[in-house]
């Protein structure tokens, strides 16, 4: 007798809520009532849900000092003079602390996602070059001591020629990734190396350089050519892959220029629904 | 100023077509509710306030994206979920980073929770203690549901989930509130 009661009691449990707040379709409401007299663990239940339902309506709202009213006018006054052609001059940099401000918090969640794309990357060309070493030996071991030993501008022209498809693709996929690992190593941002890679990211037909590209871009996002090209990456790019890994680098980088694409993005019907569902969570995270 | 009787969405059009002052009107009517919503969030008021003081900030910064058919209340608590979020963010991550004492802090904010919500208000001590034990996905939809007046549809919008999933999850919270509430 006590099983198919308890039973009840477990499945009613869910529709108490519902009942105190009597918003139960009348034959569910029925069948609670119906219950209830012959239950007391269910009539418990239901005087302390209209407890604590009326606990809840009388507690007070909390009230805030009247400094934040004061910070919030002050902040609307600064925003106001931003605002003012004339008082361009100064402002700049307040402008620069307040989005460091809100920033800060995210390169690090985007680094830890860095590293994890920059192993996979790392691993797969280690591999790979690993199986082809005599291949590395001849033609890449040139190259990598060339960049040490030469001045950075022939660098880059090497980068470039290596990473270009003009070139008709001498260089394997493999050793691509590893030049573009490489190299960024030693660079600085600003120089000419950001716009060979975002070269790459643009042209090369392999997605795991450009995967790596990504990452190295992403080394060297204090210059700002590196937010204008994600930007621009993220309306060309269709690998899924290389999408995903643009979408979290401007959010990381809360490069809220990229909200337009993004919105495309999250509509493209070409796009994975992943992408799509990633793209419209990044919106939400840069506004 | 007759402002009082414009629309949410009418003032946030303005600001967006930078007209800044049009902002204060929104902050009186919003400032009160966010920073509640806030405070039962962490449980904490100077934070609070400082993230309250935040999305008015990033309302400012990101007006642009403002659409003016979208409601002005949906839109001011996704982003106020956002600066909680990376909030709650930033902590986990001074957390990781400081792993041998999480456990003590954990427990250590906990007490200082409820040591300061005792202060807030002694009416309703345990209540807000049953509160502050409640996963924070379960409080934020007591919260909403109860403090700030969202219906089920509008909970919905905000989770990102239909009205009827929402109903059930504030059912559910209900529930849990309940054992723990009267659970002496």
């Amino acid at each position: 007798m006590k099983t198919p009661e308890l039973s009840a009691c477990h499945e009613l449990e869910a529709l108490l809520p519902a009942y105190v707040e009597r918003s139960l379709p009348a034959a569910e409401a029925e069948r609670v009532a119906a219950h209830l007299p012959d239950c007391p663990g269910c009539q418990l239940q239901v005087n302390q849900l209209r407890a604590l339902s009326n606990d809840l309506d009388a507690a007070l709202p909390e009230t805030p000092r009247t400094a934040l009213r004061a910070n919030f006018m002050a902040m609307l006054e600064e925003q106001k003079q931003l605002l003012k052609p004339e008082a361009a001059a100064p402002t700049p940099v307040p402008t620069e602390a307040k989005e460091a401000k809100v920033v800060s918090m995210w390169p690090t969640a985007g680094l830890n996602n860095w590293l994890r794309v920059a192993a996979s990357v790392v691993l797969i060309a280690t591999g790979v070059l690993l199986g082809r070493n005599l291949h590395w030996g001849s033609q890449g071991g040139t190259a990598g001591l060339a960049s040490n030993a030469t001045p950075n501008q022939e660098a880059h022209a090497q980068l470039a020629r290596a990473l270009t498809p003009a070139n008709g693709q001498v260089v394997s996929a493999s050793d691509r990734i590893q030049l573009v690992t490489n190299t960024t190593k030693e660079t600085e941002p600003g120089d000419a190396t950001v716009q060979v890679l975002l070269n790459t990211l643009n042209f090369d037909p392999n997605p795991n350089v450009r995967l790596a590209t990504c990452e190295a871009l992403y080394r060297l996002r204090d210059d700002p050519r590196v937010r204008e090209g994600l930007v621009h990456a993220l309306s060309v790019q269709t690998d899924p892959n290389v999408q995903i890994t643009l979408i979290d680098m401007v959010v990381s980088m809360r490069v809220r220029r990229a909200v337009p694409q993004l919105e495309k993005l999250s509509k493209r019907p070409d796009a994975l629904p992943v992408v799509r569902a990633q793209a419209t969570a990044g919106i939400g995270k840069l506004i | 100023m007759t402002l009082t009787s414009t629309s949410d969405e009418e003032l946030m059009a303005a600001v967006r077509a930078d007209d800044l002052d049009q902002l204060v009107p929104l902050f009186e009517r919003y400032h009160g509710p966010l920073f509640n919503y806030l405070t039962r969030l962490t449980n904490d008021r100077d934070l609070s306030e400082d993230l309250t003081q935040t999305v008015f900030e990033r309302i400012l910064k990101y007006r642009s994206s403002y659409q003016p058919t979208q409601p002005f209340k949906a839109w001011v608590y996704q982003m106020a979920r956002n600066v909680h979020a990376d909030h709650w963010q930033r902590q986990q991550k001074l957390r990781v980073a400081d792993s041998d004492v999480e456990d003590v802090e954990r427990t250590g904010a906990l007490r200082g929770g409820a040591f300061s919500q005792m202060r807030i208000s002694n009416s309703h001590d345990d209540l807000h203690e049953a509160l502050n034990l409640l996963p924070v996905p379960q409080r934020e939809i007591l919260v909403l549901n109860r403090f700030q007046g969202f219906g089920y549809e509008e909970i919905g919008k905000l989770l990102g989930c239909t009205a009827e999933a929402a109903r059930v999850k504030a059912h559910r919270a209900l529930q849990a509130l309940r054992k723990i509430y009267f659970a002496n």
